[in-house]
């Protein structure tokens, strides 16, 4: 096997006495995107900016290229970082901007611009060059920014929540545009972010963390239908769990749930009876609120998804008794309920 | 700053509106009457002046003990300035990009010139200075400046640099800049409207001030503001409306500069946030 872009070796992160990141062990792949998926408070950011060398590790080792890069310093590091915030300098022109790294290289004047004019091209601003960053929208900033960190031709390129201050149709396109990026350069890209929709698009290995530890990684294709817990059930958008017969726990997304009478054959699939007790409308959907008895005799709170189109059957109504079905292809089984599940931290999460 | 002030003033509120354009009618007036007796070719300080002439101007810019205490305020309001900034601005530094414990009792230790009495500071820095450690009085004044300076400098540098975004800096490393590089290529650029509003507001205290400078004096070294009190003490011709008219113009001259290269609005905005 090649050796890693880069890799985190048991790394601690401690500031005062919190822990911020709980000895972690993560490879990234090369010429892969991996995303670090979480809430917020989870170490995702912390971990990228020790990557970056921005903060030390209390303890571990930070490898790039199999290379110990604990200590060394952000500048000798050739990492492409894109920050949160653009932090485009305000009193440079955009081509400037995009030329500083090359600039604190040594690169000379001709050569410095011509990389310049490479890296807004392959963003789509080569035409802006002249203009200061505050003349652009907060779209262009963002290209910007991912032009000045290719420019200097990074071992990774880093990104902290790019998308994060976009509006919702930007950031769909910048989901394209970013995989666009990597796809041409080739680039080794870590892209932070709380969006999982973000993350299972863009993602070629998705690293969730929570609490400041890694709980569960791989492609979105394989993490999608099998989250590890509950935490990541719930993070990716299953909204009902419930324990079967057997006494497993399963978690199972709303737009899974069909909602029909009560005399329809289960066919195979784990059925429930239920009482619902709002509807509300969506547009394409319903959004039912039902409550429930489990397998196991639990009462449950449930949501499902009830298309509007006529093939999705009578239209449920708040106090009628239905019957719910959950194909058994559905159902992701999760460990029985442990202790850390119980935490506050994964309240919530959107 | 103050027109912009009284402007929004008046129209928010009439009575308060009324008051700030009293207030402004109570300290120019005055002001007025002082330049109208400059230009007069009488030889008494009286309003209305008996004639139009600039023959005390003439007197003024040759008499020397001004001329003397002008270039001693201007030596020392630059010195003091330069000293103070170049204390100031690394303070400023550490306060808002370091990761020093007790930020705050060190903002409020550069802060507290501007409350305590500068008479006090005067003599106690005559005390121990001059008198304990028979310090020159241009030294005891220049320190004792340089200390008053010291909040302009630190406040108002501290004002743009919070405005900064500190990863600026951090995405200069990032992209291969030492930390020095990073500094002077994107810190000290970010700094710059704070030096320039620093440095003009501590050069007019500097210039104008009176408690320190009149405590400090000597007959070797003094500053303008005390050789003009001395000069009024002892006669009480238009010789001095005439020199007070100069400074304000040369005041004027700074506040026009100011005003226009950073705006008054960002100068004071950075001491009263």
């Amino acid at each position: 096997m090649t050796t890693p872009a880069a890799a985190l070796v048991g790394v601690t992160q401690q500031f005062g006495g919190f822990t911020a990141v709980d000895s972690i062990d993560l490879k990234i792949p090369r010429g892969r995107l991996t995303t670090l998926l979480g809430p917020s408070g989870c170490g995702k950011t912390t971990t990228l900016r020790m990557l970056a060398g921005y903060s030390a590790p209390t303890s571990g080792r930070i490898l790039i290229d199999g290379e110990d890069a604990t200590r060394t310093p952000p500048e000798k590091r050739n990492l492409g970082m894109v920050f949160q915030s653009y932090a485009l300098f305000p009193h440079m022109t955009v081509a400037d901007n995009v030329a500083y790294g090359p600039k604190m290289r040594g690169v000379p004047g001709a050569e410095r611009r011509r990389r310049a004019g490479e890296a807004l091209e392959l963003v789509g601003l080569a035409h802006l060059g002249d203009r200061k960053p505050k003349q652009l929208s907060g779209g262009q900033q963002q290209r910007v920014a991912l032009a000045r960190a290719v420019a200097i031709r990074p071992r990774l390129l880093l990104l902290d929540e790019p998308l994060s201050n976009l509006d919702a149709r930007l950031r769909v396109q910048m989901r394209a545009e970013i995989r666009r990026i990597q796809s041409e350069t080739g680039l080794t890209v870590v892209l932070v972010t709380h969006d999982q929709d973000e993350a299972l698009e863009m993602s070629d290995e998705m690293v969730l963390m929570r609490a400041g530890k890694i709980v569960q990684t791989g492609a979105p294709r394989d993490v999608f239908p099998t989250p590890a817990d509950r935490f990541v059930a719930e993070f990716l958008g299953y909204e009902n769990f419930l324990t079967l017969a057997d006494g497993r726990q399963a978690a199972v997304r709303p737009e899974h749930l069909r909602v029909v009478p009560l005399d329809t054959p289960a066919d195979g699939a784990v059925a429930l009876d239920a009482t619902v007790r709002d509807v509300a409308y969506r547009g394409v959907d319903l959004l039912v609120t039902l409550d429930a008895t489990d397998p196991a005799g639990t009462a449950v709170r449930l949501l499902a998804d009830h298309r509007t189109d006529a093939a999705a059957g009578p239209t449920p109504s708040a106090g009628d008794r239905v019957r719910l079905l959950a194909p058994e292809a559905r159902l992701a089984l999760l460990p029985a309920l442990s202790e850390p599940e119980l935490d506050p931290v994964t309240e919530g999460i959107s | 700053m103050s027109a912009v002030l009284s402007r929004t003033a008046k129209l928010r509120h009439p009575v308060a509106g009324t008051l700030a354009v009293l207030g402004y009618v109570v300290m120019i007036v005055p002001i007025l009457f002082v330049v109208a007796t400059a230009f007069t070719a009488g030889s008494t300080l009286r309003f209305p002046p008996d004639g139009l002439s600039l023959r005390w101007f003439g007197e003024a810019v040759a008499y020397s003990p001004f001329l003397e205490a002008v270039v001693s305020s201007l030596e020392l309001a630059v010195l003091a300035t330069g000293l103070a900034l170049l204390l100031g601005v690394p303070v400023t530094l550490a306060i808002h990009r370091g990761r020093l414990p007790g930020k705050d009792l060190l903002e409020g230790l550069f802060l507290s010139p501007l409350v305590v009495p500068e008479l006090v500071v005067g003599l106690a820095l005559y005390q121990q200075l001059m008198i304990g450690l028979r310090l020159d009085n241009f030294t005891t004044l220049l320190l004792g400046h340089t200390a008053l300076l010291l909040p302009y400098a630190v406040r108002v540098t501290g004002a743009s640099l919070a405005l900064a975004d500190p990863a600026l800096e951090e995405a200069a490393r990032g992209l291969g800049a030492s930390p020095l590089r990073a500094f002077v290529t994107v810190t000290l650029p970010m700094l710059r409207p704070g030096l320039i509003s620093a440095g003009l507001l501590g050069f007019v205290t500097s210039f104008n001030n009176v408690p320190l400078s009149l405590l400090l004096q000597t007959r070797d070294f003094r500053t303008l503001p005390p050789a003009m009190l001395d000069y009024v003490q002892q006669s009480y011709d238009p010789m001095v409306a005439a020199a007070s008219t100069l400074v304000l113009a040369a005041t004027v001259v700074v506040a026009v500069v100011a005003e226009r290269t950073v705006g008054f609005a960002k100068i004071f905005g950075g001491i009263n946030r």
